[in-house]
């Protein structure tokens, strides 16, 4: 728009057109992406609406023709029953505790063999490493019956070791730990070498700060994974007082007879600590990352 | 291994001194019998296109590699068995490696708090040797929070702070911008003179070479082509390899024959070139690469007695001079460097001269062919 004494009126004119039309289809394709994008928010957040809806009505409610989308004033009694007429809190702190011990176990095997599969050199590792991506692409159901039958000989069924032990086995979180760790450059790791750092040392001091990002992704990962795994604690214990949560919930269908609203306030409940979980971790994700670290 | 297990040069020992050092990686061959004594106090280069050998040796004289052949002696001392950290050398490398998790300030105290000195002696040292490398402000940041310059020189700090027999540079100026690369050898040089340790410092910029080092190691294939100051090697390139590499346009090299006529050496072939100014050429017909620097050409009229006619192709100003591409009878092509005020142009005809006293000569195998006149 600056001057442009040379520039006809005709030019002036045609370049106004232009400038007109292209704020018109900037606009147009801004309002399509929000519409694609509200009906995708929509759609994901549908069910989960459903559920905290009807975890919030009275057995009434929840059959009324036509279907009421909210009770008010919202019922609270499905969860009061949950909490204090059922092993739901039980549950819930069998699966904390497992989920916990778990992950925290994980992150430091997991951390420690990424670390000697991504820098150390010895013999075998290539063949270990294949190992563990062919033990990755095993489906669980085809090592369920072995395991079991381990355990039972282990005389650990019924046991938390039960719950805690085979999750410990799973390769995913070393595999994901030695990309991330074979992402740093190896002059970080010389640089500590020649100040006689020893390689424990350089593990821990200077390795594990640099992929905490990634340890919070496999916390997330492995602490998510725990809380709704079902098929194996379902099958590893029969003990009440050991029931994970899902396997419990699940057991009140069995026990309860229908009873949606039951249901869906188990559901929402069994949500609360993943979300804290991830709100608590959340700021991880921004964690210093390597930048810095090298010019490049 | 003890500490009396001393090198050769017991007497006054060499800061490092490398003896027949060489590198496998399987069937590859990264260095071969590299020899080398370095003087206390030396800055001296390794100097070579990449893959020549050169950081590998760096990485072996720090003990981060392990040489599959030959001896190391550090300070009178064989190395060869000693750890990393027991070898009191210090390295910069060529993207720092500076500590992301760590401040300035921790980064720079890390190898003396690795070494469990007290706190206090920690602050102090790092409080000097911030002062030393410009960073006293800086010490609390973060590496990411500061520019490449002062993280190249939290590299150096990290280096000085130990006090170590010898400082390996790997290309710690490459990822810097060109101006403040040129800034930085500045200060790297004044820090050595201050500091005055061995440095050794590795790269495969020949104006960092021959600006920074007392003596420039010319490197290529895992090899030890020439050894010597920069002006040897510019002046008396060993090889047709170093006279190639080093300088820029490189020297040019014709093809020739040596011949000797009634005891008169010449050079005959694309340019002639009578020898017998310049003292006793070894004897013997045969061919030979006639090497030549663009600024000993001299630009003459085309008829001009003596003068080996060509055209320029082209002309590439420079600012401060111009090199001229000129083609030859025989089509090779010599690039001939005149002052930017000299009037040429693009497919005039010109006559070159070559003074004998500036020729080098280089055997079927492109090493040099020593001449008494010429060398001396």
């Amino acid at each position: 728009m600056a001057n442009r004494p040379a520039a006809s009126a005709a030019v002036l004119a045609a370049a106004e057109q232009d400038r007109a039309r292209g704020a018109r289809r900037a606009a147009s394709e801004r309002w399509l992406t929000h519409l694609a994008l509200a009906v995708a928010c929509v759609l994901s957040a549908a069910p989960f609406f459903y559920v905290i809806a009807a975890s919030l009505k009275d057995k009434g409610s929840l059959f009324q023709y036509p279907p009421v989308w909210f009770q008010w004033p919202p019922y609270l009694g499905n969860y009061q029953r949950l909490l204090f007429e059922t092993g739901f809190p039980r549950w819930m702190l069998n699966s904390l505790f497992v989920a916990t011990t778990v992950t925290a176990i994980k992150l430091l095997l997991d951390s420690m063999a990424g670390y000697a599969l991504a820098k150390l050199d010895f013999t075998g590792k290539r063949v270990i490493f294949l190992l563990m991506l062919i033990l990755l692409m095993v489906p669980f159901a085809a090592i369920l019956i072995p395991l079991w039958s381990i355990a039972h000989q282990l005389h650990i069924t019924n046991t938390y070791l039960a719950l805690i032990l085979p999750p410990l086995a799973n390769p995913f979180g070393v595999f994901l730990m030695r990309q991330f760790i074979l992402g740093l450059p190896k002059d970080l790791e010389n640089a500590a070498r020649l100040e006689g750092v020893s390689e424990f040392g350089i593990y821990w001091r200077i390795v594990l700060p640099l992929v905490k990002p990634g340890l919070v992704v496999l916390a997330v990962i492995i602490f998510t994974d725990q809380l709704v795994s079902f098929v194996w604690p379902l099958i590893a214990t029969t003990d009440d007082n050991l029931l994970l949560m899902t396997v419990g919930v699940a057991s009140m269908r069995a026990k309860g007879g229908t009873n949606y609203g039951l249901w869906s306030a188990a559901a929402i409940m069994s949500l609360v600590p993943v979300v804290i979980f991830f709100l608590a971790l959340q700021r991880q994700f921004m964690a210093r990352s390597t930048s810095g670290a090298l010019n490049q | 291994m003890t500490s009396s297990e001393t090198g050769p040069a017991a007497a006054a020992p060499y800061a490092i001194e490398l003896l027949g050092v060489a590198k496998q990686y399987g069937a590859a061959t990264a260095l071969q019998g590299v020899d080398l004594n370095i003087e206390p106090g030396e800055f001296i280069a390794l100097l070579g296109p990449s893959g020549c050998g050169k950081s590998t040796l760096l990485k072996i004289i720090a003990g981060l590699e392990d040489a599959t052949a030959g001896d190391i002696y550090i300070n009178g001392r064989l190395a060869n068995y000693l750890r990393p950290k027991d070898r009191d050398v210090a390295m910069v490398f060529q993207n720092y490696a500076l500590y992301p998790h760590m401040t300035v300030e921790t980064n720079i105290g890390f190898p003396l708090a690795m070494r469990k000195l007290p706190k206090a002696t920690v602050a102090d040292r790092v409080r000097e040797v911030a002062a030393l490398v410009g960073l006293s402000d800086h010490l609390k940041k973060y590496p990411d929070q500061l520019s490449g310059g002062q993280r190249q020189r939290v590299a150096l700090g990290r280096a000085i702070i130990r006090e170590p027999v010898a400082f390996l540079m790997d290309e710690p100026l490459s990822n810097l911008d060109a101006l403040l690369r040129v800034q930085m050898r500045t200060e790297l040089l004044k820090l050595h003179r201050r500091v005055g340790r061995t440095t050794i410092y590795v790269t495969h910029d020949q104006v960092e070479a021959m600006t920074m080092a007392n003596r420039i190691v010319v490197m290529r294939d895992g090899s030890v082509q020439q050894v010597g100051s920069a002006a040897e090697i510019y002046q008396h390139p060993a090889n047709v390899f170093v006279a190639t590499f080093v300088g820029s346009p490189p020297m040019n090299l014709l093809g020739g024959t040596l011949r000797t006529d009634g005891g008169r050496p010449r050079i005959d072939g694309p340019v002639a070139v009578d020898l017998a100014g310049i003292g006793p050429v070894p004897a013997g017909d045969g061919a030979v690469s006639v090497g030549i620097r663009p600024e000993n050409i001299e630009v003459d009229a085309p008829e001009a007695p003596g003068a080996t006619p060509g055209r320029i192709d082209l002309i590439e100003a420079v600012g401060s001079d111009s090199f001229l591409s000129v083609s030859l009878a025989d089509d090779s092509t010599v690039i001939a460097r005149v002052p930017a005020d000299a009037v040429v142009r693009e497919g005039q005809r010109v006559g070159l001269r070559f003074p004998a006293a500036a020729i080098r000569l280089f055997d079927h195998e492109g090493n040099r062919i020593t001449t008494k006149g010429l060398d001396a």
